[in-house]
């Protein structure tokens, strides 16, 4: 039987929970995986197959990145200066609804996107994956 | 007036039980992490998990030096750490990571490993030209 929304987010912050020996309340669904959290990539590699362990879905390191860019070019997602562009902004917004695009306009590095990713962002993630969908 | 050259710094420390318990759980894992020929090597010594834990340090400290982090769209294995023929280690980059750090002007990255104590350890030392136009290494 598949898994609600809710039970893939229960077992994301669960996945967080095991993988980062923090507590359900510091793991909340606002909480950033690696500024909040202190995620690092040995971390990560063992939130998502623990996320795969519970609930199925496959998720690689890789596809973060790729869910995050929603396959839009390089070129496009980021200037010469590695600053996300409009356009990149504007599907971040999609993946990451809490960020505030104007105040990140012109100032967000691409290498420091992933710092801001949720555990809620992640749930929304494995419940698209699950679903079928991106 | 000779060029700019830049040196930068990753470290990464790891404890080796915790990777042995992620690649002892999870079917699967090695062949995400790691090369075909870091495999090899590993499993050809008397304490593979040693061997795998700090090539896992090496490539979080490669990716620390290179200064981009998963939002890449990188995998593991686009970081190889294999060994010269006087048994040094070296780093072979592939995939976008290349390409992304040829961006930074990054034109050569040396790195040092090593495990005891149930700990591994490494660090990367990257080298950056910044007369060629790498925004990264030159804000540094």
């Amino acid at each position: 039987m598949s898994m609600t929304e809710s039970e893939l987010h229960g077992a994301v912050q669960a996945a967080v929970v095991g993988a980062l020996g923090v507590s359900e309340d510091e793991a909340s669904p606002d909480a950033t995986l690696m500024d909040d959290l202190g995620a690092e990539s040995i971390d990560l590699l063992d939130i998502l197959f623990r996320i795969e362990k519970s609930t199925g879905v496959k998720i690689q390191a890789s596809d973060l990145g790729d869910y995050m860019q929603g396959g839009i070019p390089d070129d496009e997602f980021s200037d010469a200066n590695e600053m996300i562009t409009e356009k990149g902004l504007e599907h971040l917004k999609t993946v990451m609804p809490q960020i505030d695009t104007a105040a990140l306009a012109g100032s967000l590095n691409a290498n420091d996107v992933i710092k801001l990713f949720t555990v809620s962002n992640l749930g929304d993630m494995v419940a698209r994956r699950a679903g079928g969908a991106a | 007036m000779p060029p700019s050259v830049h040196i930068r710094v990753g470290i990464d420390i790891l404890a080796v039980e915790r990777v042995s318990r992620l690649l002892r759980e999870n079917d699967g894992i090695e062949d995400e992490v790691f090369t075909p020929r870091e495999l090899d090597y590993c499993r050809g010594r008397s304490r593979p998990d040693e061997h795998l834990a700090a090539r896992f340090a090496a490539k979080e400290a490669v990716l620390k030096v290179i200064g981009t982090g998963l939002s890449r769209r990188l995998r593991w294995t686009d970081v190889e750490i294999l060994r010269d023929r006087a048994g040094r280690p070296e780093v072979q980059l592939h995939g976008r990571l290349a390409a992304f750090a040829g961006t930074q002007g990054i034109t050569d990255i040396d790195v040092s490993l090593s495990h005891s104590g149930g700990l591994a350890v490494a660090q990367a030392a990257a080298i950056c030209d910044s007369g060629g136009g790498g925004a990264s290494c030159a804000s540094t």
